[in-house]
């Protein structure tokens, strides 16, 4: 089952502070909701029983009087809006008026008053809420009701409802946009931090935090800018290193290279034993001087300090060049008719023909020689496939040749520097492409490069060259 | 006559075996320690047909040197860098040298440009017609037997280097080489040239033979393909 992803931390903070206000403000209004009906219905009760004491006073009065009807006395009391009054006698109603009868009278409640006592209960009267209040009238023998229809407490109520859903509501709303303002604030200070980190990793070394007086985040901008500190530091000190290692050992090997080559010149001249000896020392300054290089340019790819700018190169060119270049022209690149002309890349063409002959020359000393190069399009990648004639590479061996001085089946005679496929994984990486190791239908091994097909429109900057002469270098 | 080389470089080792390698080839070597030993011979008209320099020197460096040396000869200038920073490798070109190997070099590439160089100079003492490349603001001649640019009655100091590359583009008017091209026909370098030489010198070109340098109507930059000379 797929776990659901979780919240993202402002989301979460929102979410808490929306659920907390919402829960608040619930319990709010149905608390304030609760007591203000309690009061407002007792008030009214009071009220209702108030009046109808008077009433009934009034009625007792009027029935004391000989000779006067139930009906009569009811027409002469006025009652307030909205209350109507019933007399009960000898098992008779008499009503003041046609709203209201002897049905809407409660039971329970003239059960209660038949027996002597005044009660007062909440009833309904055509669907609309009303008070009942009923008190006997024991020197006239009748029994006396006010029943008061309650339709304004209904409309308050219903108002001071809407009033706190409608407060319950904005609450929650200010609680959700309180919770996205509060963590907004709380996690800005990781914007800056993200952005720092980000023009850091894209080379802006000297990128810094700007210092903070808020204590809470005094430590984290601290640390922060004190790591970086000793990152940059110890870049530093290896392009310090590396620039010291360049221009001290190559003055030497300069004066050495130039002596053996004046030395070569003159071999006739020597013994033949010295002339072995000069081999020697011939072949292995060489293979020194290319290490040494190759050292060099792998550390120069990492600083990524090799900036130079992309143009668009179509690939199969670039592979013929690469061959032409390295004095291979009878090697064929194949390609079909439509990648000819449809397979571009973005590359500094110089460095990835580089790369591309450093897998020729793998080919040539691990692998029996260069057989085939092959262009491929495949979807938004171009993919260059450079067959040699060997026995392959093993599949557990696939990964390791391109790790620092790995030599797969190595042949002495042929010594290479041992950084050629390191140099050809980084060159390829720093254009955001993938080189790997595989098997070709003949047999022999396949290095792949996998690079990024041109888009159609020409990247900015592809005419550096012309005009900034090598100002980004 | 032998072809005059003028070595500088304070490495002892570098410079002596360099001056040992160029004499075998039949070369008149002159080795200089220091830029003022350099620059001092030069004024006093020992006058070499190529100057090789190494950058990195105490006293004043090979960026200096180049610059002051430039005006007493117009001699084509191969920088020695042991530097691996490429800015430095623009830089000696934007002073005034021409090409450029790094150390440690290789003695036959090392050759190969000085004789890509001299080829250079001498091919621009070929015969060839005047030709007029611009009559607007000029009128400017460019005179290929004669090796001489003129503007007018002025005749205008570029360096052979510049020459060659101004007779080159001359060569095809209206018509886009690409730097590639243009590194192969001047200066003899194959693919793995850097094309940053043309750019630069094709700066430095304008600078003497456009009205405004910063607008160039004779040599212009053809986008992401190369170079244009249209004759006007």
């Amino acid at each position: 089952m797929r776990r659901p992803r979780p919240l993202g931390l402002r989301a979460g903070v929102t979410v808490s502070f929306t659920l907390g206000a919402t829960a608040l403000a619930t319990l709010a209004a149905l608390g304030t909701h609760a007591v203000t009906r309690e009061y407002l219905l007792t008030q009214r009760e009071e009220t209702a029983v108030r009046q109808a004491f008077v009433d009934a006073s009034s009625v007792r009065d009027g029935l004391r009087t000989s000779g006067v009807t139930v009906a009569d006395v009811l027409g002469a009391v006025a009652p307030p809006t909205g209350s109507e009054l019933l007399v009960r006698r000898d098992g008779r109603w008499y009503s003041g008026s046609l709203q209201v009868g002897g049905d809407d009278v409660p039971a329970a409640l003239s059960e209660a008053v038949a027996s002597g006592t005044a009660g007062v209960t909440w009833a309904r009267v055509d669907g609309r809420a009303a008070v009942a209040v009923g008190v006997p009238l024991p020197g006239v023998d009748a029994q006396f009701y006010e029943i008061t229809l309650t339709e304004e407490l209904d409309d308050t109520l219903v108002a001071v409802r809407n009033a706190l859903a409608a407060f319950a509501l904005s609450t929650a709303v200010g609680g959700a946009l309180l919770g996205a303002w509060a963590s907004r604030r709380a996690v800005a200070p990781l914007h800056a931090v993200a952005r720092t980190a980000a023009s850091i990793a894209g080379g802006e070394l000297d990128s810094r935090l700007p210092p903070t007086a808020d204590p809470d985040l005094a430590t984290i901008v601290g640390s922060f800018n004190s790591m970086v500190d000793a990152l940059e530091e110890q870049i530093q000190r290896e392009v310090r290193f590396s620039a010291d290692v360049s221009h001290e050992l190559r003055s030497p090997l300069t004066t050495l290279v130039t002596s053996v080559a004046l030395l070569q010149r003159r071999r006739d001249e020597l013994p033949a034993r010295s002339q072995q000896v000069l081999d020697l020392v011939g072949r292995e300054l060489d293979r020194f001087q290319h290490t040494l290089d190759d050292l060099l340019e792998l550390a120069r790819l990492e600083a990524g300090t090799t900036g130079r700018p992309r143009a668009r190169t179509g690939a199969v060119d670039l592979a013929r060049q690469a061959l032409d270049g390295s004095g291979r022209p009878h090697v064929p690149v194949r390609a079909d008719e439509a990648d000819r002309a449809g397979a571009q890349v973005d590359v500094d063409a110089q460095q990835l023909a580089r790369a591309l002959v450093n897998l020729f020359d793998n080919a040539d000393r691990h692998g029996e020689g260069l057989v085939e190069v092959g262009v491929q399009r495949a979807g938004d990648r171009v993919r260059f496939l450079v067959d040699d004639a060997g026995p392959g590479v093993p599949v557990g061996e696939r990964q390791r040749v391109f790790e620092r001085f790995a030599r797969a089946g190595s042949r002495g005679s042929l010594p290479g520097s041992g950084l050629g496929l390191s140099l050809v994984a980084e060159t390829v990486r720093a254009h955001d492409g993938t080189v790997r190791c595989a098997a070709s239908p003949r047999g022999g091994a396949r290095f792949v490069v996998e690079l990024p097909a041109a888009r159609a429109v020409e990247p900015a900057g592809a005419e550096g060259t012309a005009t900034a002469g090598g100002g980004r270098a | 006559m032998s072809t005059r080389v003028l070595v500088l470089d304070d490495d002892d080792g570098i410079r002596t075996s360099l001056t040992l390698a160029l004499e075998d080839e039949g070369y008149l070597v002159t080795g200089c320690a220091s830029a003022e030993e350099a620059l001092t011979a030069v004024a006093d008209g020992a006058q070499p047909d190529v100057l090789v320099v190494d950058l990195m020197l105490g006293g004043i460096d090979g960026f200096t040197f180049i610059r002051r040396a430039r005006p007493l000869c117009d001699a084509p200038v191969i920088v020695l860098s042991a530097r691996q920073d490429k800015s430095d490798i623009v830089a000696a070109l934007e002073a005034g040298a021409d090409d450029y190997v790094t150390k440690p070099f290789d003695l036959g590439e090392l050759f190969a440009r000085l004789r890509a160089l001299r080829r250079r100079a001498e091919g621009a003492a070929a015969a060839e017609d005047a030709v007029v490349l611009d009559s607007v603001d000029g009128p400017l001649v460019l005179d290929a037997a004669a090796g001489t640019v003129r503007r007018g009655d002025e005749q205008l100091h570029l360096t052979v280097t510049e020459f060659r590359l101004l007779r080159e583009l001359a060569g095809a008017p209206g018509r886009v080489l690409s730097r590639r091209t243009l590194l192969e026909r001047v200066w003899d370098r194959g693919f793995f040239g850097d094309e940053r030489i043309v750019d630069v010198h094709v700066r430095r070109l304008r600078t003497k033979v456009e009205a405004d340098p910063s607008a160039p109507r004779l040599v212009t930059t053809v986008r992401g393909l190369g170079y244009r000379l249209d004759r006007r």
